[in-house]
This record gives C-alpha cells, sequence and structure tokens, in this order.
C-alpha cells in the first residue's frame, strides 16, 4: 500500500508550579501506510523529531490498556488504532489525553480517579452465605463478556455522566461489578445489589451507550449496567428514583398500553421530591406542557395484560450472553 | 418509491412536546410521506412491532432505540423470536415476523424523500444560519443495531442544515447526552450535561440548535434555564425539533409547528434570516 503523509496533530500538555495545566497543539507531518496504527507514528514522531513527546505504552497488542487516548474525537487504544480511520479528509489526526481524569503531561493521566472507582466496588470474590462451589459451563455465559476488559480506562474518559459528576462509579467499575454479582463462586451478590442501588452508582447511568461504542474490547458495559438493575430490582432493592421509574412505567403499559406522564413524577421521586419539583412544573407550564391527567388507553390493551401475565407466570430469558470463549 | 410508514411518535411527541409530532405531521404532508396511526402500539415494546404490519417511523431517538433493538434480536436470534412469538400466540395477538425496518423520520426525509422534491420546498433558506446539530444517543448508539448510517458516521442532521441552507457548527457536544433519562434521579447532573453541551455550541458560533429528538428537544429547551442556574451562565440558545425548521423553512405556518411552545423562542433568530 503507499504511503501517505499525515499530520498529527497533538495536544501537548505541561502542569506549570501553581498545578495549572497549559495545553497548545503541535503539529507532526510523518508518511505512514494507511494501516500503519497510531502508536506506530507516535514512536516514530518521538524517536526521530521530538524526543519530549510524552504517552504511555507497553504491549502493543491491545491487552494491556496503557495507550488509551483521545483519538479524533474518541477514545480509542493508539495501538489498535489504523491512521486511515481516523484521518480526517485534509489527513489531520487529532490526538489529545484522555478526559474526566487530571492531566500529568502531554498524553498522560492521573488513573487514580479511575482506579479509585474500581477498588470501591471490591474487585474479588468474596466468602459468603451465596457461595456455590458448583460451578457449570453456562454459568459463564454472562461473566466472559466482561471479563474482556482490560482497565483500559477509555470508557471512563468518554462517559457523559463522568464529564458532570465524579462521583459516578463509571461503566468500567460497573461492569466488573456484575462480573462479581454473576459468578456463581461470589458469597456476597445480594449485599453488592444493595450497594450498587445507591446513589452515584448504577441508577446514574444516563444509558447514553457512549461506553459500548467506545470500549476496545467489546465489553458492553451499558449492557451490564442494565441487567445489573434488573438483578437489584428482582432482590427488591426497588426504593431508588431509577426503580420507582422503571416500575410505574411498568404498571403503566399493563393497565393503559401508554405511559401516565401526568402522575410519572411523583411516582418517581415522592411527594416530597415533587414538591422540590414545583418551580419546574410551574416553569413548564408556562409552555402548555402538561401532560393529561386522564391517561389514554390503547386499542387491544387487554391483549397486552394477557401478555403481562403470562410472562409473569413463566418468565422469558432473553438476556443476551457471550460467547464461549475457546483458546485461539 | 412509495413513502408509507407506521407513525410512532412516542409519549413525550403526543404529550408534552406535542409540537414536534405536529410539525412531522405538516413536514411529512408537503413531502408526500404518509404517516398512518397505530391505535393499537403500547408504550415502546415488541408488541408495537407486531402491530405496525408496515415500515415503522418514529421521531423519538429512545423509542428508535428500543424497537431497532428489538427488531435487530429479532432479526439475528430466531429462538428469541420463537419464544416472544409463542407468547404473543398464547394472548391471543397475531405473531411478528421480524420483516419490518423501524426509521427515524429525519432519515426518511433526508436519505429517502426525493433530494429535488425536498429542495423545491424550501422557499425561505437558513442564509448561512450557524445551526448546531445536537443528534442525542439512541439514533446513534450502539452503531451496529439501525438500519441508517448510526454512531460516528451519523450526518443526517448536518445534511439537513446545509439543504437548508444553513450552516452546521461543528462542537464537542453533538454526539453527548441530553441527560433525559436521569433527569428525575440525578437533576444536578442533567442540567450540567444541558448546560455543558448548549455552551459547547455557543462557543463554536451556533445561533440554534436542533435536535431529532422529542426527548433531547425537552432537556435542551425547556430545561435550558433551569441548567443555566446550576452553572450560575446564561446560556440562551434556542433549540427546535429538526421537522420544526424544516418546516420553517418551508413557509409553514408557525402556530402548525408550535414554535410559541419553545422556552428559547426561536422565532426572533429566524426572523433576521426572513423565516
Amino acid at each position: 500500500m503507499a504511503e501517505k503523509t499525515y499530520t498529527f496533530r497533538v495536544q501537548r500538555n505541561k502542569v506549570t508550579g501553581d498545578g495549572k495545566v497549559e495545553s497548545r497543539w503541535q503539529d507532526f507531518k510523518l508518511a505512514a501506510e494507511p494501516t500503519t496504527t497510531v502508536l506506530i507514528c507516535l514512536e516514530k514522531i518521538k524517536g526521530h523529531q521530538d524526543g519530549t513527546l510524552t504517552y504511555r505504552m507497553s504491549c502493543r497488542s491491545a491487552i494491556c490498556g496503557s495507550c488509551a487516548m483521545k483519538i479524533s474525537g474518541r477514545t480509542r487504544l493508539a495501538c489498535k488504532t489504523h491512521v486511515e480511520k481516523v484521518a480526517d479528509a485534509d489527513g489531520v489526526i487529532r490526538v489529545s489525553p484522555m478526559t474526566n481524569q487530571p492531566i500529568l503531561k502531554d498524553m498522560v493521566v492521573d488513573i487514580r480517579p479511575f482506579y479509585k472507582h474500581v477498588h470501591k466496588i471490591k474487585p474479588y470474590l468474596q466468602e459468603g452465605p451465596e457461595t456455590d462451589k458448583n460451578v457449570g459451563r453456562s454459568s459463564y455465559d454472562q461473566v466472559n463478556h466482561v471479563t474482556q476488559c482490560i482497565m483500559c480506562g477509555s470508557c471512563y474518559s468518554d462517559c457523559t455522566m463522568a464529564e458532570v459528576s465524579d462521583k459516578f462509579l463509571g461503566p468500567a467499575a460497573l461492569a466488573k461489578a456484575f462480573r462479581f454479582v454473576s459468578d456463581p463462586r461470589e458469597g456476597m451478590k445480594t449485599a453488592r445489589l444493595r450497594e450498587l442501588s445507591e446513589e452515584n452508582q448504577m441508577w446514574s447511568c444516563c444509558r447514553c451507550a457512549q461506553c459500548v461504542e467506545t470500549c476496545p474490547k467489546d465489553v458492553k458495559p451499558m449492557e451490564a449496567i442494565v441487567k445489573l438493575r434488573t438483578r437489584g430490582m428482582a432482590k427488591g432493592y426497588v426504593d431508588g428514583p431509577g426503580p420507582r421509574h422503571a416500575l410505574a412505567f411498568h404498571g403503566d403499559i399493563q393497565k393503559t398500553g401508554d405511559l401516565n406522564e401526568f402522575t410519572l413524577m411523583q411516582r418517581t421521586i415522592g411527594i416530597m421530591g415533587t414538591l422540590g419539583e414545583l418551580g419546574m412544573a410551574l416553569h413548564l407550564m408556562k409552555k402548555g406542557k402538561v401532560p393529561s391527567p386522564f391517561p389514554h388507553k390503547v386499542e387491544g390493551v387487554e391483549e397486552l395484560g394477557n401478555i403481562f401475565r403470562i410472562l409473569e407466570e413463566n418468565p422469558l430469558d432473553v438476556e443476551t450472553k457471550a460467547k464461549e470463549v475457546a483458546p485461539e | 418509491m412509495s413513502l408509507e410508514f407506521s407513525f410512532y411518535p412516542g409519549c413525550a411527541g403526543k404529550q408534552v412536546q406535542k409540537e414536534a409530532k405536529s410539525a412531522a405531521h405538516a413536514v411529512a404532508r408537503e413531502l408526500g410521506i404518509t404517516l398512518h396511526p397505530m391505535p393499537r402500539a403500547s408504550c415502546c415494546g415488541a408488541v408495537s412491532l407486531r402491530e405496525a404490519g408496515r415500515n415503522i417511523c418514529t421521531i423519538c431517538n429512545t423509542c428508535l432505540q428500543t424497537l431497532s433493538h428489538a427488531n435487530y434480536r429479532f432479526k439475528r436470534e430466531p429462538d428469541v423470536l420463537e419464544k416472544i412469538n409463542g407468547v404473543l400466540k398464547k394472548a391471543g395477538v397475531r405473531p411478528y415476523g421480524a420483516t419490518i425496518k423501524v426509521q427515524h423520520l429525519l432519515w426518511v426525509v433526508v436519505d429517502m424523500v426525493d433530494p429535488k422534491l425536498l429542495k423545491s420546498k424550501i422557499t425561505r433558506p437558513l442564509k448561512g444560519l450557524k445551526v448546531a446539530p445536537f443528534y442525542g444517543c439512541h439514533n446513534l448508539r450502539p452503531s451496529e443495531i439501525y438500519e441508517s448510517k448510526a454512531g460516528d458516521e451519523a450526518d443526517h442532521l448536518d445534511r439537513l442544515i446545509t439543504t437548508l441552507g444553513g450552516s452546521p457548527v461543528s462542537y464537542g457536544g453533538a454526539r453527548k447526552c441530553c441527560g433525559f433519562h436521569v433527569m428525575l434521579s440525578d437533576p444536578k447532573e442533567m442540567r450540567s450535561m444541558v448546560a455543558t453541551n448548549c455552551l459547547d455550541a455557543k462557543d463554536c458560533g451556533a445561533e440554534l440548535m436542533i435536535s431529532p429528538c422529542t426527548l433531547c428537544d425537552m432537556s435542551m429547551s425547556a430545561y435550558q434555564m433551569p441548567a443555566e442556574k446550576v452553572v450560575g451562565k446564561k446560556i440562551g440558545l434556542p433549540e427546535m425539533n429538526f421537522a420544526q425548521l424544516l418546516g420553517a423553512s418551508m413557509g409553514l405556518d408557525a402556530a402548525e409547528l408550535g414554535l410559541e411552545r419553545l422556552h428559547v423562542d426561536p422565532r426572533p433568530i429566524l426572523k433576521t434570516k426572513g423565516l
């Protein structure tokens, strides 16, 4: 394949004496083949053009997770990203550090905030009343998916909730939590679900699915978060606004087929919460944005009732499952 | 190609964001798109797919994602389809053949309507108005489930803005989250998302923002003033549904497009361009 000259527009970052970050963009030109990886290009730039360029890297094989950085708008592993895929029409590739974590130098960030959340979910098996010593072949249908995680932090860097909240656990930590909740050997499954039902944990995911799109290892963290929520509710942890909202939807569809938005807020955040939101309600009313108090019934609602009844009597397992992992 | 769809406006489109539904009907009428009602459709789920009988078209991203995700799995996992159809049969409901496609009205307008017809209807072009496209999440991700370009590849809003004679604004928030789904559980964070995305668009020169989703509309427009309070900054960026802007540049009646129902009024900025 023919070589082409690309422009690497690299964010250079320096922490000054007073702890502020000074950023500037620097262009490096480099000839490369379309399938050359961004990491190889960065190494050539560091080796031949500017030795002060700083980034993390180690395995070059998308398994150590060190070289995660923002490349042309999204967080990717530099060692797994071909230049042609991320170059714009003018051959420009933008490279900057991961976001949602403090910058140390150039592309290197302090990964402690990310790991702090991972440690919070106790990323190890615990002895306890729910330990099951029988581990069957299908036991890992669920776990296989999330064990592909290499803790590169890409999902956390692109997480739209982490952008506005440093308390939110983030996709990787929650996917890891799901891995332990689903492991038959784990002894504290229910205790984990109780803790995960608290604030800033599984119910604070805004379901933007950016982590599913970003993850270089196809872990699909948001899917794991949704499954955690279902398991938490099944264990009776239905007290927060998240589960109450879900239950309100469930009840309305069963009864009328449609949402009763008029009472949805009160059923989600309670009377006191609703009073706190009165200002917002008045603000919405100014433009006539008030749902009808009389819920609309869809035609054939009795069929919906039948479907719910049948599913409650004989629940269906339609969860996505990962394929069995065999040695390549 | 006959452009006939079962129309699935979604809960917000039927009530609090009914201006988007009214605008959708207006532009569909002008562009020869027939939108059939779905009287038996419930809040989004597999039942709605079966009810359709013809391809579905919606104006809510979250409905689009829910319906597309179910449909994607039905088409690829025959055992799941069989299980679900077993339940439908027991409930006295006709089974679903996994044959229909789930579309967004935006895709229909941009990709299926004859471009010459669309162009001929634009009687009041935007004259270079700087418009920020806000895609929202659930028409983009996970990209593999959709029947049109999705993920980072999706460019429907940008192309529509260009067709209307406007200039699409490139900014970091275009594919981020409006926070609608954590509006009640994490109200402060939700408002921060609204503020961050709107301010980002404004900093990049946007004079107006459009979205293809009734839920994004509600966040970015109705919640913009509350968001200003959280960040302590004035934003003042008018936001409207893509169908409303499309209707306005077709010269359709402002009342039919429900422009008076928007919290940050787009009419003053549209007026400067003769709309």
